[in-house]
């Protein structure tokens, strides 16, 4: 019986320690003599100091910045809690949001696609119909009360109708797979592009001529999509066009 | 669909097809002892195998002691690999100090048979939960051998063919050693190291905290990810390094490496019909099978990307575009990455779940209702459309066995394969083979979704196992169904909205990927043991020829047809419904 078993544990040892130690370690050291910048990350330095990886999405909300792709790693962005929403595509949750009661104070739980389409349309100025005026839904401040939001478009009797009346690219208000997706599409780079040259008071047209210079066009012209990468697109900005 | 979406598609396909004779002749060349131009570099590794298991390489095993070596060795896989995890505190290369809180032994057991039985279904989040030491001691060892296993598995199932009136057929630890030495390992290497180039990491440092250009911070994680993806793929594995699997940038950082990915996880799958063609000395019969193959595989991409590129009609009343641009990908993004889009996100999670792979380059939870049905139809039919590298081989040729006998039945003639008469063994153990996959998913699905949990309790939390489910309606039953039928047909991929580390889900698909390995693989053995002991008939005008189109077309029949019967009624309530109330509007 032993004799029968004993070689399945001599070669487990044996492969553990090829497979396991010897070969992750030495491609460990053939990459990081090769190709160390790729290896440890492809980080970006900006004046000696690691701002981001160009593989890496990171947050971007003011407006004088392109935004990336909305993220459901960890709180947004998170490089060490990875992942989507996982919610299919007849989940109210994804479409309308939810909000959720902490003790006294509600707070939005996901904020669901209807809710970005409607900071999309805002931030960005795109033409819009809505079956109530979203003056209803702004603050004192005259910001727009997220909470109300969702919970109109959650009311079951009468429900907020929004509708953006132009096309939105799908990548704008929808999560990633990894949450950390580095790229936007051109198309949603292009009508980013009026927004930031107000908010940085430079002519759209440079704006626009910065994203046709970090598009990326498909490997070999036809694998991928193309795409632009928003922090390398952001850094450019801030080394052409400082903010005020 | 756009043109270039087609054009990856097909470019796809070209690169696949133009490696299966090379790559199929070189393991044949191995597999039968003879010597390979990488002889003079690696076989001193493989005698050094040997040497060090105490196995003699002369020595040819009987099925039943063939099988009996599969099961030992993978029983101390699995003690080795539950031991580097729990143990993992106390072992080197840990520089974010994971300890036995991370697994706690519920999830250690589950994550243990998942790797060894080349499932690689993960519960837990990688960057989270593992250390350095046991994503390379315990999963990158498991990723190389349970893969090289299967070959081997595979390898016996074809000398079963191959061979007449022989007791005997081959040495485990041969063949084993042999698929993991020359075949797995140099295409490791060479693959690690173009990752890498591209960006896929490879380090063991601490994670990186970087301050982010708004004055926020960011930590990124780190770790030794190039030569655990590469085999990942290669073995048709699929647990990734980090949770989000290879939709991480750091996993797969551009269409280059999808494209050579997605390559990686299907050659030695799609090379092994033409190995099998040389071993039983006719190849025409080994590209009968790629046919076979090769159809059911494009019929689902096309239906996959088809229905993912129009987009959800839900969001597109909000004003999203569906329709793809020049600049835009269009179609449901949700769950994709921009640089890969729709047809990849589609051609990857068709192919990695017509192999056994299951790692995943979009959220498969987020496919529209049909788009998600090709996975999960493909893993229905026991994942044999290329199927896992081995598995899938010797998968086909169950239904081959089965696709004969149908056809024996109609003519009224003892069904023959490969000059081998098929007699009541033979089609027992192949039936008993489809009939205990498709109960353990069944069976387990449906206790899941009754299942009620006590408070307090230790298997679950308080309340009906359904409560784990991260979306509500039909979409939480295809969520359920797709856990159990991953887990048996052990792809590992996942609707991962379902919360499944619990004790309760853990154990259950944990048995459910060790009945779909084993009980899977034991018949089968069982089977070719007994074939190897017949005769050779000779064939005759009579002979049903199992190498032209009637042959591919009555074999494709037989999995779907096996496949629709079993899982139509399950299908029908959960992607079929939510497809048609998705068109209605409905929400859950």
């Amino acid at each position: 019986m032993w004799k029968q078993l004993l070689p399945g544990l001599r070669i487990n040892i044996f492969v553990t320690i090829v497979f396991g130690v010897v070969y992750p370690l030495a491609m460990t050291g053939l990459c990081q003599v090769f190709f160390p910048h790729r290896a440890n990350g492809s980080l970006i330095t900006v004046g000696g100091k690691a701002v981001g990886s160009e593989l890496i999405g990171q947050n971007f909300s003011k407006p004088e910045y392109f935004h990336p792709r909305p993220s459901e790693a960890g709180n947004g962005y998170d490089a060490t809690a990875s992942g989507g929403s996982n919610l299919g595509p007849t989940s109210a949750k994804l479409v309308l949001g939810t909000v959720k009661t902490d003790k006294n104070h509600e707070a939005v739980d996901f904020d669901g696609v209807s809710l970005r389409v409607v900071h999309y349309c805002v931030e960005n100025g795109i033409p819009y119909e809505s079956s109530e005026p979203l003056g209803r839904f702004r603050d004192a401040g005259g910001n727009l009360d997220d909470v109300k939001l969702i919970e109109a478009f959650n009311d079951k009797k009468a429900p907020l109708v929004f509708r953006a009346k132009e096309p939105i690219p799908a990548d704008a208000v929808t999560a990633s797979g990894s949450g950390l997706d580095p790229d936007i599409s051109p198309a949603n780079a292009a009508i980013q592009a009026a927004r930031v040259a107000k908010a940085r008071d430079i002519p759209v047209e440079q704006a626009r001529q910065l994203v046709a210079r970090f598009t990326q066009e498909p490997t070999f012209g036809v694998l991928g999509e193309p795409r632009v990468n928003v922090l390398e697109l952001n850094l450019a900005l801030d080394r052409q066009f400082p903010a005020k | 669909m756009t043109a270039l979406g087609i054009a990856q598609i097909l470019i796809f396909f070209a690169l696949i097809f133009i490696c299966v004779k090379p790559l199929g002749a070189y393991m044949a060349r191995v597999f039968e002892g003879e010597r390979t131009f990488l002889h003079p570099v690696l076989r001193w590794l493989e005698v050094l195998a040997y040497k060090a298991g105490g196995v003699r390489e002369d020595e040819e095993q009987h099925w039943t002691r063939y099988t009996a070596c599969v099961l030992s060795f993978s029983i101390f896989g699995f003690l080795l690999m539950y031991l580097f995890q729990r143990l993992q505190g106390f072992l080197p290369f840990n520089p974010q100090h994971f300890g036995t809180a991370q697994v706690p032994p519920d999830l250690a057991f589950n994550t243990s048979t998942s790797f060894v039985t080349n499932t690689n279904w993960q519960a837990y989040s990688g960057e989270s939960t593992l250390s350095y030491f046991a994503q390379m001691a315990a999963l990158t060892v498991q990723n190389f051998v349970s893969a090289a296993a299967g070959i081997a598995i595979a390898i016996a199932v074809v000398r079963g063919f191959a061979l007449h009136e022989m007791r005997t057929i081959g040495n485990f630890w041969v063949d084993m050693t042999r698929a993991a030495v020359y075949v797995l390992l140099p295409i490791s290497i060479a693959g690690g190291l173009f990752l890498c180039s591209r960006g896929v990491i490879q380090n063991l440092k601490p994670y990186t905290q970087v301050a982010t250009v708004e004055g926020g911070t960011q930590t990124i994680a780190q770790g030794p990810v190039a030569s655990q993806e590469v085999i990942k793929e290669l073995g048709t594995n699929g647990g990734g390094f980090f949770n989000a699997n290879s939709a991480h940038p750091f996993e797969n950082p551009t269409p280059g490496t999808d494209l050579f990915e997605m390559w990686l996880l299907l050659v030695i799958s799609a090379s092994l019909t033409y190995t099998f063609g040389k071993m039983v000395g006719d190849t025409r019969q080994g590209w009968a099978v790629f046919a076979a193959f090769l159809i059911m595989s494009l019929g689902g991409v096309f239906i996959c990307y088809g229905f993912e590129q129009e987009g959800n009609p839900i969001l597109a009343k909000l004003g999203l575009q569906t329709a793809a641009t020049a600049n835009q990908p269009g179609g449901n993004m949700e769950g994709k990455e921009v640089r890969l889009g729709v047809p990849n996100s589609t051609l990857w999670a068709t192919v990695t779940t017509d192999t056994s792979c299951g790692a995943v380059n979009a959220m498969h939870d987020s496919l529209l209702p049909i788009a998600g049905l090709v996975p999960l139809l493909n893993m229905m039919t026991d994942i044999v459309i290329f199927g896992g590298v081995g598995a899938g081989l010797y998968g086909i040729l169950i239904y081959a066995i089965l696709a004969v006998f149908i056809a024996g039945l109609m003519v009224g003639r003892t069904p023959e394969y490969l000059g081998k008469k098929l007699e009541q063994k033979e089609v027992k153990m192949a039936m008993l083979a489809i009939i205990v996959t498709s109960a353990s998913i069944l069976i387990f699905s449906g206790v899941s979704t009754q299942a009620h949990f006590a408070p307090k309790g230790y298997w679950n939390s308080p309340g009906p196992a359904t409560a784990n489910l991260g979306n509500d309606g039909p979409h939480g039953l295809s969520e359920i169904l797709y856990a159990y039928t991953s887990s048996t047909g052990n792809n590992g991929s996942a609707f991962a909205g379902i919360n499944a580390n619990t004790p309760w889900y853990n154990l259950t698909l944990g048995l459910a990927q060790l009945i779909g390995r084993f009980l899977f693989l034991i018949p089968i053995l069982a089977a070719a043991g007994s074939l190897a002991a017949k005769k050779k008939t000779p064939v005759t005008s009579g002979t049903f020829p199992t190498h032209g189109p009637l042959f591919v077309g009555l074999l494709i029949g037989t999995v779907l047809i096996v496949a629709v019967l079993t899982y139509f009624p399950a299908v029908s309530l959960g992607p079929i419904v939510e497809n048609y109330l998705m068109h209605a509007g409905r929400l859950f």
